[in-house]
């Protein structure tokens, strides 16, 4: 999140835009990450019990993680026009759960929203805040394309270090001291 | 109704747990790296070298769901194009552990971790993937479970 971890919202839907997928991109990101005949093969795709070409889960979720990020540096410029300071978002270290619902067909619009359900402070990382972000893609129809669960760290804006961090930062930067502390940290 | 694309590979009755899938390896180019950051994941730490040296991975690294694209890849060349495969339900777990640089050389194993029958569709089974990425210096790059839905010879009810 380009927001400072203070002003995130809780269960407020972030809207992130939507992309309609075409034949050609789905086959041309199946041929090179995910070339299952269903992913590849117009023909050949018939044959499968989706009775047809349809995206790779890999590809929907890639273009789900192009809109976030379009969206994050959308709202840090809208920030800045207001004359403020953007917030800092760090980077993730991974996703709890990706649960693919219905198939991505050419010419279906997918719509994706990112939820921040819950969020902390770290207890591990001084100055950063947990975010648990909840993503989701919704059809044309309305169906449910994936929903997935991660956590993402946003920085403090009001953090002040303790002053026995900032003491041991401090030390830590001297030759012998440091290595010392580092060992040990 | 047979499906003619799957019809000689191996099917869910034919997996075991335990078995080991050797991916083998892919090497990742600056190239590889710039074109797929600049359709999915356009942060200046995946598109710019300069840029890059200045951030948190001080160099150019590839997208996380590029290094997991990769690792797909992978799986589907040596055991997904194999099986009578009808697509993922989804993961479990993805942790991206060290970043892939330019020129890395990304390898590992997938090992069959559980196959129960679906309890809704009895002509499906569902293999579960325990994915192990490691880089060229054997450290660990990405882990995840991945769930896949996988045709059976013989359709069973589950009790």
């Amino acid at each position: 999140m380009t927001r400072w971890f203070e002003d995130i919202e809780v269960n407020e839907p972030f809207p992130l835009g939507d992309h309609t997928f075409s034949a050609e991109e789905i086959i041309r990101f199946g041929t090179l990450y995910d070339p299952q005949y269903f992913h590849t093969d117009p023909e050949l795709a018939r044959h499968s019990h989706f009775g047809g070409l349809i995206a790779s889960g890999w590809h929907t979720v890639s273009v789900g993680h192009r809109k976030m990020v379009d969206a994050l540096f959308a709202e840090e410029e809208r920030l800045r026009g207001l004359g403020q300071e953007p917030g800092v978002s760090g980077p993730s270290p991974g996703v709890n759960s990706m649960d693919f619902k219905a198939p991505v067909r050419p010419g279906d619009k997918v719509t994706y929203t990112l939820t921040v359900t819950d969020k902390r402070p770290s207890n591990s990382i001084p100055g950063w805040g947990l975010l648990f972000n909840q993503l989701t893609a919704v059809n044309q129809h309305g169906e449910l394309v994936y929903e997935a669960h991660l956590v993402g760290f946003s920085k403090l804006r009001d953090y002040t270090m303790p002053l026995r961090l900032r003491l041991l930062l401090a030390l830590s930067k001297t030759p012998v001291l440091g290595k010392l502390i580092r060992r040990g940290s | 109704m047979t499906n003619p694309v799957t019809r000689d590979r191996r099917h869910f009755e034919d997996l075991a747990v335990g078995e080991v899938i050797d991916l083998g390896r892919t090497t990742v180019s600056k190239d590889m790296i710039i074109t797929f950051a600049r359709e999915f994941d356009p942060f200046p730490f995946h598109l710019d070298e300069a840029a890059a040296k200045a951030s948190l991975l001080g160099g150019l690294a590839s997208s996380g769901w590029q290094t997991g694209a990769l690792s797909l890849k992978m799986l589907v060349d040596n055991f997904l194009s194999q099986i009578a495969s009808c697509g993922g339900l989804g993961f479990r777990d993805l942790k991206w552990k060290t970043p892939v640089m330019v020129g890395d050389t990304i390898g590992g194993t997938v090992t069959i971790a559980e196959l129960r029958r679906s309890s809704t569709h009895p002509q499906w089974g569902i293999v579960t993937l325990d994915f192990d990425m490691r880089n060229q210096n054997g450290k660990p790059v990405m882990s995840m479970r991945l769930a896949n839905l996988v045709e059976c010879r013989k359709a069973e009810a589950v009790a």
